[in-house]
């Protein structure tokens, strides 16, 4: 890539990324919510790990991977049990790394 | 806009602290491969500082490597930006009384996982923008530095980006668990899921994300209606 060709990826994206984040939140920031769309907003974590999860363990172009999917499950004890980011992504990649050895 | 103080600094970073061990473990191999691209450190900094995604560098990283056209790289790595729509707005009603510099600063750095940081401090209550700014910042710059130590080892360091990556699935997992569970809330993680698998299907690609998302929130709406009166909050 080109340092031209670079630097127009650069500053095209950096604005969509930029107007993604900040454009909802300055825009909604003064207002009074109504109770559904508070609602609606209250229901977004769920629906985006669950999302960005289910992103990473399933392909449907490609065999299930075994060792993510018991990786994960691994995780979810720890998760249940700890509720420590860390622990769980310590766990997550030790059990990942372990599990493709296996395979 | 007034400075952090040390308590704010103490409990951002402390907040901030598992997240800024997971960026360092994915920001190297990141980082390798915007050297591969030929990104300098400086340049791997300022770029990470600033798009400051993990899935859109490295995105942005194997599309260049693939000789994609420029236009189709800005179109792809805009994309996967798309799902902090939902971010910013779900975050929106926690800084309604910041100052707008603060709330700007703390808008332009959410990230999934800094939003799943934040979230539950603000929902539990004892939480200010200040300080979900902090923890913001201090992921940013741990991302950021990571990606520069990166390019600078360069393909010297052979990590699988695999095994790193899974980190970020495992406190996704971590932040999804955590949450208050309730009939509504599995309609809502069950339809995400596999509203994202039926669209990696039909080659969504880079979209599943958002919609699976929109579609989960839309199917807990839709869940959490009988009974519910229009006048009661969440």
């Amino acid at each position: 890539m080109s340092s031209s060709d670079f630097l127009v990826f650069y500053v095209c994206v950096l604005a969509v990324i930029l107007a993604c984040r900040c454009v909802p939140l300055l825009a909604l920031g003064g207002r009074e919510l109504s109770p559904r769309v508070s609602e609606a907003l209250g229901l977004i974590p769920a629906a985006a790990f669950a999302a960005l999860v289910a992103n990473d363990l399933f392909d449907p172009a490609t065999a299930p991977n075994v060792p993510a999917l018991l990786a994960a499950l691994a995780v979810l004890v720890v998760a249940r049990r700890t509720g420590s980011l860390i622990w769980c992504a310590l766990v997550g990649m030790g059990a990942y790394a372990l599990l493709c050895l296996a395979a | 806009m007034s400075a952090p103080t040390k308590a704010d600094i103490s409990a951002g970073v402390s907040a901030a602290l598992p997240v800024m061990m997971g960026y360092v473990a994915i920001g190297i191999p990141c980082g390798v491969m915007a050297a591969e691209v030929g990104l300098s450190p400086a340049v791997a900094f300022l770029l990470s500082a600033t798009f400051y995604s993990g899935a859109g560098q490295f995105m942005m990283a194997s599309l260049a490597l693939a000789g994609t056209p420029v236009a189709s790289m800005v179109a792809s790595v805009a994309l996967v930006s798309t799902r902090q729509l939902l971010y910013s707005a779900a975050l929106s009603p926690y800084v309604r009384e910041a100052p707008r510099p603060l709330a700007a600063l703390f808008a332009a750095t959410v990230t999934d996982e800094s939003f799943g940081v934040n979230m539950e401090r603000f929902a539990a209550g004892a939480w200010s923008p200040t300080r979900a700014t902090v923890v913001n910042v201090a992921s940013m710059l741990s991302w950021a530095s990571a990606n520069a130590l990166g390019a600078l080892v360069g393909p010297a360091l052979a990590i699988p980006a695999d095994i790193m990556s899974f980190a970020m699935t495992a406190i996704f997992i971590c932040l999804l668990s955590g949450q208050r569970w309730s009939r509504v809330t599995l309609v809502v993680a069950a339809t995400s899921a596999a509203s994202v698998v039926a669209l990696k299907l039909l080659g969504a690609g880079s979209l599943s994300v958002l919609l699976g998302a929109v579609a989960g929130v839309a199917a807990g709406l839709v869940a959490g209606l009988p009974g519910r009166g229009r006048g009661e909050g969440r």
